[in-house]
């Protein structure tokens, strides 16, 4: 992938050390279940981290917190700076938008849209028209190696480049954090490691980054920070050593 | 318990919204048919029956006895095409004074000298007292036997010049109208008898032709003129249901809609369910059920729900008919025929809903029998790609705002789905168009029916009745009603009971004088009589006697009669009534009085000052202030918006309802589309925007529709002849209105499961496949 201006994150503060994600004693009860218990930390800008734990451990939740997705029970989420506590849910919608991107296991492509309005669609909804939405649609997946399936339908796409589709779907906003729920999941080997190589590519251009995952590889070969969680805890945070 | 009963529990308890929505919509399409249904039967059923009980005159002739002997007449009873005969019967037409207060007892009425109630034809049924037998004693006929019991009436005396006096000793009913009254056959002779009356059976009775050709064999061989009056049980079949005939186009017409849109959501619900409902069937198919129990199960699940509203739709749309039947049936010679509707109505309804329902849900279960567990399960619940998706394309690159363009195109994606809920939009639409025009059809004919606005109605007291004479005669009455302040126009009237040559129903003129009627404006061909020897007739009096504008019939009263001509046709009224002029009447009777004076009061004059002004001046007068309001007009109008409201909900909850499985079978794509930042207000204006764009075509097609609905059910309607300028209802502004009534229905239906959908959580979604 080419460092270009065309995926390089552009949110405000994004210098080196400034802290684009923060929890404080978050807690998150369904019924008698405690998803999340206290939980605290930080990620500063330009940081790839990877949440790793058990199944039932809370990575979603906390994932889904970070998102503005769910609300805490207890304790506060900034993101960028922002209190998300404090925004309604049109509010929230509105801060994903531009500060927030996205990318899931299975992808989440509508599949009645080719490739390329599913990836000019985000910046449709802030308003942009639609030829310059899909201009920069274009040039995100030529960034991404995949422009030449620009008008294929989810349907004809294979798994990794679907992924590459979200990928570019999730960057059209600049956002200031991406987001990424196992994202090699629903991949084989080879096209997770494709997947793999760009979110390091991103990460290396600046890009903050946060991944949940099973996925040990994928945490070692892509997050320089690892949060272990454990019943709703962090149970170990460490620094990892990046394997090529 | 069974698994598929489990499985169908666990499916309507899953889909609680869907289950209300289908039990809704078949309560409310079972009440509609119930009633259009019942109509229907009601009209001829309940006289067919009751003819069939008396063993009913298929005709009931006349012979002129001067031409035809009795023995001549008699033979006619062993002619081929003669079933059951009975008689000859003396006959005479006596004109009775007014002594009592059976309205039946009084004018013209055809006497008929019978042994006893019984006997191969005509068995009447004898309501009070007891049968003439002896000379002085007479026997009413009751038009309509289901009035409030006459005690008194009893006993009263019948007397007419010239002839002795008859005690009523009996009340009976003749579904055959073959007599007003029937006395014992030793009193005609004193009676002077000018006819001699037959009544047949035929073997071929169910057409005019059959009829017809049975009167030709049995007046074979007779002298010519012989016949003078046949009169057949079509005619009186005809005359029963005519005002239930007024009211079935419009019943029947919601029924049929109500039936369309009950298939039509039931079918919509079921698919979306399958649609919806794939991974469910694949791992029903996985744990060991069958396609046929899988079947079972989708089945089973709208059963449930239509089941209970076709129950309650039946147990409405009886309580409904009752009041509808009452409207109907008002002021119609029903003899002893007992209206109402047969049972066999809810049954066929109790049975008849649920099956269709089954049908319309087969279809798309039998889809979920076709697919195969793995197939089912791999198809998630995503959508076929390829549908559509050039319009979605299209679509992207407007610059409208993309919650909108993606509303826009969602429709497409789901082709036959949309189909089926603009189908629903478009009933709808009919329907709203439909209830509009003929509400304003029906205002503009009831305020032409009711005439001015303030009008004051004068009688003239009767002694008879226990009221006080008036101290003044007929002409000093009219002079004083006009000299009091206030009024207007003066129009003196009375109703005089005539017999008609030729016809055997009775029919009673409204002989009026003074200014022009306030009915006149009623007139829809030709014009108001003016002169002496016209009349003006209801569509309904020409219709059952088969004459039209220009023909001219014979009026008799007392010995006298004279030639009218039909000179105008009225917009609607009752058969039996005519209109003619004050001279006609004096051609006839020229001692008659007017007893009733109807009074149209100048702008701005208290009808209740008048009618005080008149008691006082004459206490032997009693005015009555009338009050606006006509029966026909309130139970269409009443029973359209009833109907038109059911089906608004109906076509609501089917928008409601595929709405509703679009925001589950998409509930993944919305949780994805919220992830990149689609608001709550985005999310509902896309979801009501793919409901409003069917719905404005809805709207297009609907329209139309109705128009023409309308125009079809106001042709129809045999009892009333509307002018044109009451069929052209439609106006620009009402038309730009109505144009916005699909978009309206669609934006209802859709608003509240669109905001559930913009509310919804989505975050498990979106981590899950």
């Amino acid at each position: 992938m080419r460092r270009s201006s065309t995926v390089m994150p552009v949110t405000s503060e994004n210098s080196a050390g400034h802290v684009v994600v923060r929890l404080k004693g978050v807690r998150k009860q369904y019924a008698e279940t405690a998803a999340l218990d206290g939980v605290s930390l930080s990620i500063s800008a330009g940081e790839a981290v990877a949440v790793m734990g058990p199944s039932g451990c809370g990575k979603s939740t906390l994932l889904n917190m970070i998102a503005g997705l769910d609300r805490p029970t207890e304790g506060t989420v900034e993101i960028d700076g922002q209190d998300l506590g404090s925004l309604n849910e049109t509010g929230l919608a509105l801060f994903r938008r531009r500060h927030i991107g996205m990318i899931f296991q299975f992808f989440n492509l509508i599949d009645d849209l080719p490739a390329l309005d599913n990836v000019a669609l985000s910046a449709q909804l802030i308003g942009i028209p639609a030829r310059q939405a899909r201009r920069r649609a274009l040039e995100l997946l030529d960034e991404l190696g995949i422009a030449g399936r620009k008008d294929a339908y989810p349907a004809a796409l294979s798994g990794g480049e679907r992924q590459r589709v979200a990928v570019a779907r999730a960057l059209m906003n600049r956002p200031a954090l991406l987001l990424a729920d196992e994202p090699t999941g629903a991949l084989d080997s080879r096209s997770g490691d494709q997947v793999m190589d760009l979110l390091i590519d991103l990460n290396q251009i600046g890009q903050t980054l946060l991944i949940v995952t099973h996925d040990q590889h994928l945490a070692t070969r892509c997050a320089s920070h690892l949060i272990e969680l454990a019943d709703g805890r962090v149970a170990r945070e460490s620094a990892l050593e990046r394997v090529e | 318990m069974s698994a598929v009963w489990r499985a169908s529990r666990a499916a309507v308890r899953r889909r609680r919204l869907q289950t209300v929505v289908i039990g809704l919509v078949v309560l409310a399409s079972t009440t509609t048919i119930m009633l259009a249904s019942g109509l229907l039967d009601a009209a001829t059923a309940p006289f067919d029956r009751a003819f069939a009980k008396q063993n009913g005159a298929h005709a009931v002739v006349e012979f002129d006895s001067a031409k035809a002997s009795k023995a001549q007449v008699e033979q006619t009873a062993r002619r081929p095409g003669v079933e059951a005969a009975a008689g000859p019967f003396d006959q005479v037409v006596i004109d009775f004074l007014r002594t009592t207060d059976i309205p039946e007892a009084e004018g013209p009425l055809t006497v008929v000298g019978r042994v006893d109630p019984s006997g191969p034809v005509d068995r009447l049924r004898l309501l009070h007292g007891r049968w003439a037998t002896a000379p002085g004693e007479v026997v009413i006929n009751l038009r309509s036997a289901a009035g409030p019991p006459r005690p008194g009436t009893l006993g009263s005396q019948l007397r007419a010049p010239g002839v002795p006096p008859l005690t009523v000793v009996g009340l009976a009913s003749s579904m055959s109208q073959s007599a007003d009254a029937w006395v014992a056959p030793a009193q005609m002779a004193a009676l002077r008898p000018s006819a001699v009356q037959m009544l047949y059976r035929f073997t071929d009775p169910s057409t005019e032709e059959g009829i017809r050709a049975g009167l030709e064999a049995v007046t074979g061989g007779l002298p010519a003129g012989s016949l003078t009056v046949a009169q057949s049980h079509l005619a009186l079949r005809k005359a029963f249901s005519s005002m239930a005939d007024a009211y079935l186009p419009l019943m029947a017409l919601f029924g049929v809609l109500g039936l369309l849109v009950a298939v039509l959501i039931v079918a919509n619900v079921v698919s979306g369910a399958v649609v919806s409902g794939y991974r469910h069937i694949g791992v029903l198919k996985a744990v060991g059920f069958t396609p046929n129990q899988v079947v079972a199960v989708y089945l089973t699940m709208v059963s449930v729900p239509a089941a209970a509203g076709c129950v309650l739709g039946t147990l409405f749309g009886n309580l409904l008919a009752e009041p509808v039947l009452r409207a109907a049936f008002q002021g119609i010679e029903s003899g002893s025929a007992e209206i109402g509707i047969s049972p066999w109505v809810s049954i066929t309804c109790l049975l008849g809903m649920p099956l269709l329902v089954l049908l319309a849900a087969l279809v798309p279960a039998l889809r979920a029998h076709r697919l195969s567990a793995a197939q089912a399960i791999s198809a998630g619940s995503a959508p076929c790609p390829g549908r559509g998706l050039r319009v979605q394309r299209a679509l992207g690159g407007t610059r409208l705002p993309r919650a909108v363009s993606l509303g826009l195109g969602q429709p497409f994606a789901r082709p036959g789905r949309t189909a089926m809920t603009m189908a629903a939009i478009v009933l709808g639409v009919t329907t709203v168009t439909l209830t509009t025009g003929l509400t304003s059809t029906m205002l503009a004919f009831g305020a032409a029916n009711q005439g001015a606005p303030t009008e004051v109605g004068v009688r003239a007291g009767q002694p008879a009745f226990g009221q006080r004479a008036p101290a003044l005669n007929d002409r000093q009455i009219e002079a004083l009603l006009r000299s009091l302040p206030g009024a207007r126009q003066v129009t003196p009237k009375v109703f005089v009971d005539v017999r008609l040559a030729g016809f055997t129903q009775r029919s009673a003129v409204n002989f009026q004088r003074g200014d022009t009627s306030a009915v006149a404006s009623q007139i829809v061909q030709g014009r108001w009589p003016a002169g002496p020897g016209e009349i003006a007739a209801p569509p309904s009096f020409l219709r059952q006697r088969g004459l039209a504008v220009g023909d001219q019939i014979t009026l008799q009263l007392n010995g006298r009669q004279t030639r009218a001509t039909i000179v105008g046709q009225l917009m609607n009224g009752d058969a039996r009534f005519l209109w003619s002029t004050w001279p006609t009447l004096t051609a006839l009777d020229p001692g008659t009085a007017a007893d009733h004076y109807e009074v149209q009061l100048a702008d701005g004059s208290d009808a209740h000052s008048y009618a005080n002004s008149v008691k006082a001046a004459d206490p032997g007068l009693y005015p009555a202030v009338s009050s606006p309001g006509d029966l026909a007009t309130t139970t269409v109008v009443g029973f359209a918006s009833v109907f038109t409201t059911l089906l608004i909900i109906v076509a609501a909850l089917g928008v409601f309802n595929t709405v509703l499985l679009n925001a589950r079978e998409r509930r993944r794509d919305l949780g994805m589309l919220k992830s990149i930042g689609m608001t709550p207000r985005q999310v509902t204006i896309m979801m009501v925007t793919s409901m409003a764009a069917p719905g404005a075509a809805g709207g297009l097609v609907g329209i139309p529709a109705g128009m023409l609905t309308h125009r079809v059910i106001v042709d129809t309607v045999g009892v009333v002849v509307f002018p044109e300028g009451m069929k052209d209802v439609w106006h620009a502004p009402q038309l730009a209105a109505l144009a916005l009534a699909g978009v309206t229905i669609a934006v209802l239906g859709a608003l509240v499961p669109a905001r559930s959908a913009a509310r919804m959580t989505i975050a498990p979604l979106l981590h899950n496949e």
